[in-house]
């Protein structure tokens, strides 16, 4: 008896997995794309603005008849944000929803812990986000050929954010980061960054995103007294920051590497905008890049457009895109394998994010983008052009 | 430091209904952070959605919240009341999980803020400067705070409440209502979340995850105040603040939610009873 | 007939990875891989096991322990080289070590106190895991933990690098702590494990001394979850605080408690359920807990012996206590 209900369970597990593993023979199947992100736990709402933008770009591609011909399909997988879930995200995309190419996976450490399986089950993937400088140092010549990163990563950024601060006059800074991946890593960039460039830096302080209270932290910078502060914080946690900042009172400008000078913040502060005057934040991307897309987001979401989702959008139609025509010009299919190859050979002139082509170590050097919030706006300062010379 | 003293007032609130249900219900409710999480999003609901002024705002959590941990004791708590304190706490605990989730899809991980007219006003004294929200949740916590210790020491539900709490079994053979006792009790601890939700909620933000990290905080602080002893709880809640705030302040950022904890874990091997003894009592 | 299905069972549970690779030729890594983190978690749940089922205190540090070992682990093999069995061995030492101290103090309090206690150790040491940068690297993660190689110095070297060979490596170490668990919860050791569950003065007056028992099944326990931790991170070849936060006792008690408290196959059961059945049947992540807390919720009530309990009236077969 019990024999026959073990049976029965395992049929049925291996009958819905089987299920699954079928395919219609189409005519001509659609190019399928996987995207992984945080879809739940602490860091849901990343993979929920993934999964929009994904959405969004994916039937606005398919609306103007897809890739030559050749529809795309989206499959999502949720890393929790850890590398852990980032294996079991990749497997499941890669064995079960069968892609072509992997775009994901937005938090640092769930980047580090999928690069070895890709690598393994060779599919490529398209880092939209992971802002942790060993990927780069990974990718590519004499590493893992299977992964690409459009996006610029902390180290990047410290050395030429800092340099423009120094070029602007500032002396000295003290730099508050979020407690995870992302803060840590850039909170390390910057501490080499600023000696390089000849910026004091004053203190180093962290905090837990998604705690409420930064009167503690504010005291001490008080008391450290730096010229400027730089903030690594995102909008959710920068509007209580600024607004108890200055509630505190403090005087020193604000730089921000993040999303504090972003069109969430300004939401977050709408009663009263003036809260975040004067803050310059390194990006690279803003509300604004694509006007076109930022409308449809709008109409479609009803929120404003968020980075997350419009990174993995951008990613798609300008470096993913491109490279499925290549490989469907040169070999007639777009498979793993010929989508990698592509997307070496993926030269973009002018994606809204600047130019798309990727080194020797898989990294495409897009623009940095200064950007200062003012009276509730949000104006682009500066556009500053990267390139592997900078690090020198 | 003022500071400490709002986080203080803010954890004390929600501890002291936590005390209550440990002493009276003999529950323990891993669940509660989730009713100051839910309090939050009804104050949000009636100040930012529907443009209540905010006394309206304040008062509707509360109201709310209440209707909901009754509903919630004749369900959940009904069941698992005459259960051993394991179940109750997975029980609780999976309350806590199916609510912070429910409250991802249905209200989205996107941040509300609620600034009040109170939370952007600054007073400025001499260089001292505090918004006046922060004054605000320090005076109601003081006076919530005065009238919950009426009520237990004058009314006879209170009174009902504190005998409960010392013998339980005696009560019924008294003739004491246990149950509506204990439905009071619910009502009254999800009330006073919802009012320090509704308090402090202008100065930070409301996401669905708050209430996990409060409720642990809270649960320092009646282990540490003496279990179920409320008086004990609200102490070590206003202690477990000034020290996160000081800490922050003076020693690591980083580090101050650790303290909370160490607080807690060498109250207990110091004194393992609690701070104030093991009186099960209000 | 019984043993028959036993012995077949156990034939299909080894050969695993060729009726997978018959059966869901395109799916088979992925099956593979969860099939791998459910032989981890069920031997992490075993372990867990024994201190709430066995010895009846509810800890709820488990996650510090599971990451001391991880950590440990991962510093050993990346930092210091060390082969990957002498590593093993240091993960397992250090968390029962951990656990050796803290369990003196905390046993000393009452079973709530005790609870929130470990639960404070276990909030604690993942603050420390996520700020200590200059060991853990905090949330910068330790990466490019090396792939396990089995052998001693001297002699031949196994290297587990294949998905199978992991599966084996995570099933032997299952079936370890399995035996282990068998052996230590019978004859007279588990007679005096559940004499300290079931009624402690009675014990201590029949000269049970119930903190001597509760520490034993404390650190073993504690041992146990090091050594997974150690098998996880060379598995994934990354280690991140996140991997060892509050979440992880949530999935813990929901394997051990609806699976059933106390027995073996109860947890097994659990195991299975709760790691392969939401992968494979993929729902929406944020509905999947939604889901899971529901049922925890729905099961700890109604039957709180668990699934297994709830099987076993079913087939109708004796308990198996």
């Amino acid at each position: 008896m019990r024999m026959r209900v073990a049976l029965t369970l395992v049929a049925l597990l291996l009958a819905a997995l089987s299920a699954g593993a079928l395919s219609v023979g189409a005519q001509a199947p659609p190019i399928r794309i996987g995207f992984a992100s945080a879809m739940s736990g602490p860091a849901a709402i990343t993979g929920e603005g993934v999964r929009w933008g994904a959405t969004l770009a994916v039937e606005e591609i398919n609306a103007k008849g897809g890739i030559m011909g050749r529809k795309l399909e989206a499959s999502f997988a949720d890393n929790k944000a850890t590398p852990g879930e980032a294996v079991s995200a990749v497997r499941k995309l890669a064995d079960v929803d069968q892609v072509d190419v992997i775009i994901g996976q937005t938090h640092s450490g769930a980047c580090l812990g999928a690069m070895p399986v890709v690598k393994e089950l060779g599919v490529p993937m398209v880092i939209e986000a992971c802002s942790h400088p060993k990927i780069r140092e990974l990718s590519g010549k004499g590493g893992n050929e299977w992964t690409f990163r459009v996006a610029l990563d902390d180290e990047i950024m410290a050395y030429t954010f800092a340099r423009y601060m120094a070029r602007q006059g500032v002396k000295s800074s003290s730099v508050l980061a979020m407690n995870n991946d992302f803060g840590r890593g850039a909170a390390g960039a910057y501490e080499a960054a600023f000696k390089k460039a000849g910026v004091t830096l004053v203190s180093t302080e962290f905090f837990d995103p998604g705690q409420p209270d930064y009167r503690p932290v504010l005291t001490r910078l008080k008391r450290a007294n730096p010229e400027t502060i730089l903030g690594v914080i995102l909008a959710s946690d920068g509007a209580p920051f600024m607004r108890q900042f200055r509630e505190l009172g403090l005087t020193q400008k604000v730089f921000s590497r993040g999303s504090l000078a972003s069109a969430e913040f300004l939401h977050q502060v709408r009663d009263n905008p003036k809260i975040g005057d004067g803050v310059v934040e390194a990006g690279y991307w803003v509300v604004g890049l694509d006007p076109d897309w930022d409308k449809k987001w709008t109409e479609r979401y009803k929120v404003p457009p968020r980075i997350h989702g419009s990174l993995a959008a951008i990613t798609l139609k300008w470096a993913v895109v491109p490279a499925i025509e290549i490989a469907l010009k040169k070999h007639g299919k777009a498979d793993r394998q010929t989508i990698r190859a592509a997307l070496k050979e993926v030269d973009v002139k002018d994606s809204p994010l600047g130019p798309i082509k990727f080194d020797d170590h898989h990294q495409a050097w897009i623009n940095m983008i200064l950007i200062e919030m003012r009276d509730g706006q949000l104006r682009i300062l500066e556009r500053l052009q990267t390139s592997p010379a900078l690090l020198n | 430091m003022l500071q400490g003293l709002t986080l203080g007032s803010m954890y004390a609130m929600v501890a002291a209904g936590l005390a209550l249900m440990l002493g009276v219900a003999r529950l323990i409710n891993f669940a509660h952070g989730e009713f100051f999480m839910l309090g939050a999003y009804a104050f949000w609901l009636g100040y930012s959605e529907l443009g209540l002024p905010y006394p309206v705002a304040a008062l509707l959590a509360p109201a709310v919240m209440v209707v909901f941990g009754v509903a919630y004791q004749r369900t959940v708590i009904r069941a698992i009341l005459p259960r051993s304190w394991h179940v109750q706490l997975i029980a609780t605990l999976a309350t806590s999980i199916v609510l912070t989730n429910l409250a991802i899809i249905v209200l989205g991980t996107q941040p509300k803020e609620v600034p009040t007219a109170l939370s952007s006003r600054i007073l400025d004294v001499g260089g001292f400067r505090v918004a006046w929200q922060r004054l605000l949740v320090l005076v109601s916590s003081l006076i919530i705070f005065w009238g919950l210790h009426r009520f237990v020491a004058r009314t006879r539900t209170g009174r009902a409440m504190r005998a409960m709490s010392q013998n339980r079994e005696a009560c019924a053979v008294v003739g004491v209502d246990v149950q509506r006792v204990t439905m009071v009790t619910f009502a009254l601890s999800s009330a006073l979340a919802a009012l320090a939700a509704a308090l402090v909620s202008p100065l930070f933000n409301i996401f669905p995850d708050m209430g996990t990290a409060l409720t642990l905080k809270a649960f320092a602080a009646v282990v540490a105040g003496g279990f179920g002893y409320v008086n004990g709880a609200i102490a070590a809640s206003f202690l477990i603040g000034l020290t996160e705030a000081l800490a922050g302040s003076y020693v690591s950022y980083a580090y101050k939610d650790a303290i909370a904890f160490l607080i807690m874990i060498a109250v207990l091997l110091w004194r393992p009873q609690g701070l104030f003894g093991r009186r099960i009592g209000i | 007939m019984r043993r028959a299905a036993t012995l077949v069972l156990a034939a299909a549970v080894v050969a695993a990875p060729w009726l997978v690779a018959a059966v869901v030729p395109r799916q088979q890594r992925y099956v593979l891989h969860v099939l791998i983190f459910t032989a981890l978690f069920a031997a992490l749940a075993l372990s867990y096991d024994l201190v709430v089922g066995h010895v009846g205190s509810l800890s709820l540090a488990h996650p510090a322990f599971f990451g001391v070992g991880a950590y440990a682990a991962a510093i050993l093999a990346t930092r210091a080289h060390w082969p990957f069995l002498a590593g093993l061995l240091a993960a397992a030492l250090a968390a029962a070590l951990v656990a050796a101290l803290v369990g003196v103090p905390l046993f000393r309090l009452t079973e709530h106190a005790f609870a929130v206690g470990t639960l404070g150790l276990a909030l604690v040491a993942g603050i420390v895991a996520n700020n200590w940068v200059e060991v853990t690297r905090g949330p910068l993660c330790i990466t490019g933990i090396p792939k396990p190689v089995l052998g001693l110095p001297g002699g031949p070297m196994v290297a587990i690098t294949t998905l199978p060979g992991y599966y084996w490596l995570a099933l032997a170490a299952l079936a370890a702590v399995a035996l282990l668990y068998r052996r230590l919860t019978t004859f007279r050791l588990g007679r005096a494990f559940h004499a300290v569950r079931d009624n402690e003065p009675l014990a201590g007056a029949a000269g049970i001394d119930p903190l001597r028992y509760r520490m034993l099944a404390f650190t073993i326990g504690a041992g146990l979850a090091g050594g997974v931790g150690a098998l996880y991170v060379h598995y994934l070849s990354v280690m991140c605080p996140e991997e060892m936060t509050v979440a992880l006792t949530v999935n813990l008690l929901v394997i051990v408690f609806l699976g059933g408290v106390g027995t073996l196959r109860g947890v097994l059961v659990g195991a299975i359920l709760f790691t392969a059945l939401p992968e494979f049947l993929r729902l929406a992540p944020t509905w999947r807990l939604v889901i899971y807390g529901a049922l925890l919720l729905l099961v700890v009530v109604r039957s709180p012996e668990g699934i297994d309990s709830l099987l076993r009236r079913a087939t109708g077969a004796r308990p198996a206590r």
